[in-house]
């Protein structure tokens, strides 16, 4: 359970948002939609534990991140896994190298496992035989969904994704429904940030809970009481 | 998956390529400064030169027989800083002699061979000081089979004085490589944590600590170091041996090549590959350090 308490950012001289409340259970798939410059990728980096909140505080599983201990901040950032917004991309990079830098980052993968587990995430986001590519010469598209298999090569047990429905494109999001509602079946987190939710998964989430700029949604899992599928 | 990463060997996951590159060149540099360590070793800077060029001649009296004269020679051979004594008897000294000054046999015309016999003593490199000189001197001159000591104690603080500073020369031009070995070091950790950085950004948001990064990185290099300097100078102390035995002369310059297996320099060579350790490791603190600050 990710809990945040009354949290509040400061920036560029002005209140982004304050007193937000926000509880992401365990086992599910979350969808929190904002407009542009509404401080999205800042809420996932700091319920990351990567940017301490302006005011209020991040609780998980009743533990705080930012007060409480330093070791154990460090242990929740070893389990979650983060696919960031697609920026530029670091042209020395190849789809191979996003996938031995994530295995470094887990450790204790056998180099056997790797390319085994590597080989099967490549093929379930789209992209089969490109491990040497370089992520310079990628589409958008193409690079979420090798960073997004990255990151799953780890198995990590909450996973932080911005602009990442959005940055995949409208033909991979069936594979993506399918893949979040699976992670959450298995009992992982998945908390996405995104502008807007996709109509269909929005019909099929039912209401949102309005948070500050933000409207939060619980996806359906399958055999989870699911209120529907998209589509 | 366990929780701990394994960060051993982080660079070489990361970039293989660049550090390819530079283990090659690290490896032949420590192929030169190894050869230069081993030599300046064995010969102790220029003191195997001027030792194999310094004798001192105990000049015996004439009454002294070949028994007698032997038996000196033994004893002196014993002292500690003599590395070897040879005795010539009138006769070879009185051929040595006109092999030096060819056309003065009517010398010996007159009156017999003018030539007393002689003791040849060399001192051993290690122990070419002007204490030992004189200590070898003093005893010789104590003895009353030895009517004169020739040891050249005029010149012979000279001689040592440009042999020290030769040996000084020496050491500080190899100091020199090795402090280069650390800056350029330094300067290529820091290149290479600042080409990485996305990659240890990429850890640290995933809960790899900093520090840890920073010391696993800095082991990484002092086992590497201590490798390459280890294989460089083994490699040097090859090429080394193989100069030593087909070039023979190179031997009263540097010494035999025995002297390579001696458990000192096996002991220093070791001693060194240490220090390289150290300095890898500090150069891959220093350049992490400066590549995080920004400084350079």
């Amino acid at each position: 359970m990710i809990e945040g308490f009354r949290l509040g950012v400061f920036s560029r001289g002005t209140t982004l948002w304050d007193g937000l409340d926000f509880e992401f259970g365990d086992a599910a798939a979350w969808f929190v939609a904002g407009p542009p410059s509404s401080g999205k990728s800042l809420l996932l980096s700091i319920l990351r534990g990567e940017r301490r909140p302006d005011a209020g505080d991040v609780l998980v599983s009743g533990e705080s991140l930012y007060r409480g201990n330093a070791a154990l901040a460090r242990a929740w950032r070893a389990s979650c896994g983060h696919v960031p917004e697609q920026t530029t991309p670091d042209a020395r990079l190849t789809v191979g190298d996003l996938f031995r830098r994530s295995a470094l980052a887990g450790g204790g993968v056998r180099e056997s496992d790797r390319k085994d587990r590597t080989d099967r995430l490549l093929e379930m986001v789209g992209l089969p035989g490109a491990l040497g590519w370089r992520t310079a010469e990628l589409s958008v598209s193409e690079r979420v969904r090798a960073c997004l298999a990255a990151e799953l090569l780890r198995g990590p047990k909450v996973l932080f994704c911005d602009g990442v429905v959005a940055g995949a494109g409208i033909p991979c999001r069936e594979m993506l429904w399918g893949l979040f509602r699976a992670l959450a079946r298995e009992g992982n987190t998945v908390v996405l940030a995104e502008r807007t939710i996709p109509e269909r998964w929005a019909l099929a989430a039912g209401d949102a809970e309005p948070v500050g700029p933000f409207r939060v949604y619980r996806l359906p899992v399958p055999g989870g009481g699911a209120k529907g599928e998209p589509g | 998956m366990s929780g701990r990463p394994s960060l051993w060997w982080i660079d070489w996951r990361l970039s293989r390529g660049p550090l390819v590159r530079e283990t090659i060149g690290r490896f032949l540099f420590f192929c030169l400064l190894g050869f230069a360590l081993l030599s300046l070793l064995v010969s102790g800077g220029a003191s195997r030169f001027l030792s194999e060029r310094y004798a001192i001649t105990a000049v015996l009296r004439a009454a002294v027989s070949p028994a007698e004269a032997e038996g000196l020679t033994r004893k002196v051979a014993a002292l500690p800083p003599v590395r070897s004594a040879a005795y010539r008897d009138p006769e070879a000294a009185w051929k040595e002699f006109l092999r030096a000054y060819p056309g003065l046999d009517p010398l010996r015309g007159a009156g017999g061979n003018p030539m007393p016999g002689y003791i040849e003593i060399r001192i051993r490199p290690d122990r070419f000081s002007g204490a030992d000189v004189d200590f070898v001197a003093y005893a010789l001159r104590s003895v009353p089979l030895v009517e004169q000591v020739l040891a050249g104690e005029e010149g012979l603080p000279r001689l040592l004085r440009a042999g020290r500073l030769a040996s000084r020369v020496g050491w500080g031009i190899f100091g020199a490589f090795l402090a280069g070995f650390f800056l350029v070091g330094r300067l290529q950790e820091r290149a290479r944590a600042i080409s990485l950085a996305g990659d240890f950004a990429f850890l640290a948001e995933r809960g790899v600590p900093a520090g840890r990064l920073a010391v696993h990185r800095a082991a990484g290099a002092a086992v590497s170091g201590f490798l390459l300097a280890a294989a460089g100078t083994a490699a040097g102390g090859g090429a080394l041996f193989l100069s030593l035995r087909y070039f023979p002369f190179l031997e009263g310059v540097v010494g035999p090549p025995s002297d390579l297996l001696l458990p000192r320099t096996v002991a220093a060579a070791v001693l060194f590959s240490c220090g390289v350790a150290l300095l890898s490791a500090a150069a891959s603190l220093l350049g992490w350090r400066a590549a995080r600050s920004g400084r350079k």
